[in-house]
């Protein structure tokens, strides 16, 4: 009698538990996709209700055809922002965490104090401008790369450091006594073990950076420059908006987001725990 | 595989800050020799091996492997090869890889490290396991991995550090063959640290007992068995331990009287001492026998396997002539 009980409140908690994850995580998606495919009219009236007429294709061709295939130029640019900056966030952040936890010297405090500033004190917009005009960055796609960098890099050596200390310093020794040189320790010892650790950097700071809204709108105006995220102002004015273009952009927008996630689920949960448990 | 050289240490000194670790130690070990450093923790032996390796720098003193001074050399051009306590193994690369790292490191033809890396999988039955990664291996093989590690190199002088230490008791008697084997076979001078004496008594020509940082005694183990220079390395060499009493308790005008467990026998014939039986371990082919003496305390006594004293019992012991030590 106790067992059967068990299991009927067992299944009821379940389904309760995915009744709320689909509020909080499907609906919102449904309610994008299903504006998405509106018309004009029908979109305007923001209603969680079946689309009267299906545009779905002819919407998303006007998306990416506006102002001149300005979304595909988006994308590009934040490709590369995004690829150049986490390249350089797990190079540097590895290269740093490793020096910190490996050699001490009298120096280490000082680092380690200036990437715990980098964590905690929030970056100042104008005089970060200021100096990116000092540097002739200002505007500029490296800029920005190197902007996303700064922002990131006291995180990803926070990361990298804890992981590195759970490495075994016998490895390091090993690998100078077979003869290799302190980099060549560092790229054919040391990173390839930091791979737990260097997915879900990747997946964490590449979703940050794509969708990072704020800072592109900051620090890299102009239209040649343009983000994913930024493209979102093309269908949203003071006097119209096209919300069915919105949300189709939108619905564009996460896509690659989505990917990333989908695609690295499971080694992002395997780097979350690495370490914790001695394999 | 017969490059061999001698290790010569002259007045070497380490010291980390204000503590001094390695007191002025000075060694040569001879090309080919099985040289073990033993001693408690902390005396200094495997600090003694890193600074060998090149893995510390000295703070005073020479090291010369094969004549030539390496003091301020790289461990890679000391012509040496190290085994790990933890094995230290890649965990990234395959058997294949692991072993075959050194060697792709001074990049040599692929070919050449193929052949040597079989070569050595071969000596040491690894060739079933080369594509395998060193986490589905057991603890002797993985063991044997490091050892091949160490082999390709074609070192003149192998490093090892408590390589057995991971090791099952069976596993540890086990490797103890192999590698007097493989000493026996590549003829290659070896460095063995270890705080197990039954490794340092089984396999090695020569025993370095260091203690709090100096070295005690060096010799072979009969000698340090027979003619133990000091109370220290009398107690440490040989098991069960000597009996080590002072001088004045034990009756002898010495600092330091000793007497061996297998040279004590048990008497009732005018015995030198009489105590009470406290405890008895049987282990078969010998007993161990626990005696509380009143003037001394505890006597331990090695005697045959069939002895077997009731616990509570006196029982009288006398020790065998010529046995005695008597330290200063």
């Amino acid at each position: 009698m106790s067992l059967r009980r068990t299991a009927a409140t067992r299944r009821n908690t379940g389904l309760l538990a995915l009744a709320v994850a689909t509020v909080v995580f499907i609906l919102p998606f449904l309610f994008i996709f299903l504006t998405a495919v509106k018309t004009k009219q029908e979109a305007a009236l923001l209603l969680f209700t079946w689309p009267e007429q299906w545009q779905l294709w002819q919407n998303l061709v006007d998306v990416v055809k506006t102002r001149n295939y300005m979304l595909l130029l988006a994308y590009f640019n934040s490709t590369v922002i995004t690829a150049g900056a986490v390249a350089l966030l797990v190079i540097f952040g590895a290269m740093v965490g490793y020096v910190l936890q490996r050699r001490p010297s009298g120096w280490n405090r000082l680092i380690y104090a200036c990437v715990l500033i980098g964590l905690m004190v929030p970056p100042a917009v104008v005089p970060t401008i200021w100096v990116l005009q000092g540097l002739n960055l200002f505007k500029t796609i490296h800029g920005m790369i190197l902007i996303q960098v700064a922002y990131g890099l006291a995180f990803s050596v926070l990361l990298y450091r804890g992981f590195i200390s759970t490495i075994p310093r016998d490895l390091d020794e090993a690998a100078v006594i077979d003869g290799a040189k302190p980099w060549q320790v560092f790229f054919k010892v040391i990173l390839p073990l930091l791979k737990p650790v260097t997915v879900t950097l990747v997946v964490v700071q590449s979703i940050a950076i794509f969708n990072d809204f704020t800072n592109p709108l900051y620090y890299l105006p102009g239209k040649d420059n343009v983000t994913v995220q930024l493209t979102l102002f093309n269908f949203q004015s003071q006097f119209q908006s096209q919300f069915n273009l919105l949300f189709m952009n939108i619905l564009l927008v996460t896509i690659p987001p989505l990917l990333v996630f989908v695609f690295f689920n499971r080694q992002i949960v395997a780097g979350m725990t690495a370490g914790a448990v001695k394999g | 595989m017969a490059s061999t050289s001698s290790v010569i240490l002259k007045d070497i000194c380490k010291s980390y800050g204000a503590v001094e670790v390695i007191k002025r130690v000075t060694l040569s070990i001879d090309p080919g020799e099985f040289c073990v450093f033993v001693g408690p923790s902390g005396c200094g032996k495997s600090t003694l091996l890193r600074l060998i390796s090149g893995l510390e720098e000295t703070t005073s003193g020479v090291i010369e492997i094969g004549g030539k001074d390496v003091t301020d050399a790289e461990p890679s051009a000391r012509g040496i090869a190290m085994v790990f306590q933890s094995y230290a193994l890649y965990p990234h690369l395959s058997v294949r890889d692991n072993i075959g790292f050194g060697l792709s490191l001074a990049k040599l033809p692929k070919a050449q490290i193929k052949a040597k890396v079989e070569a050595a999988a071969d000596a040491l039955q690894l060739t079933a396991l080369l594509d395998r990664k060193p986490k589905a291996l057991s603890g002797g093989q993985r063991q044997r991995v490091a050892i091949g590690r160490a082999i390709v190199r074609d070192p003149k002088v192998f490093l090892f550090d408590e390589p057995l230490s991971n090791l099952d008791a069976a596993l540890r008697a086990q490797m103890r063959i192999e590698l007097s084997d493989l000493h026996r076979k590549l003829g290659a001078t070896m460095i063995y640290v270890t705080h197990d004496q039954v490794e340092a008594m089984t396999m090695a020509d020569k025993i370095v007992v260091l203690n709090g940082g100096r070295i005690e005694q060096v010799g072979s183990p009969m000698e340090l068995y027979n003619a133990p220079v000091s109370p220290f390395v009398a107690g440490f060499i040989g098991s069960p331990k000597m009996n080590l009493y002072s001088g004045l308790a034990a009756g002898e005008a010495c600092g330091t009287y000793g007497i061996r467990p297998e040279h004590l026998r048990l008497t009732d014939d005018t015995p030198r001492w009489t105590g009470r039986v406290r405890h008895v371990e049987r282990l078969g082919a010998d007993t161990v026998i626990y005696l509380d003496v009143p003037q001394l305390g505890e006597m331990v006594v090695r005697a045959d396997g069939d002895t077997n004293p009731p616990i509570g019992a006196m029982q009288g012991v006398s020790p065998q002539q010529g046995r005695e030590f008597r330290f200063a």
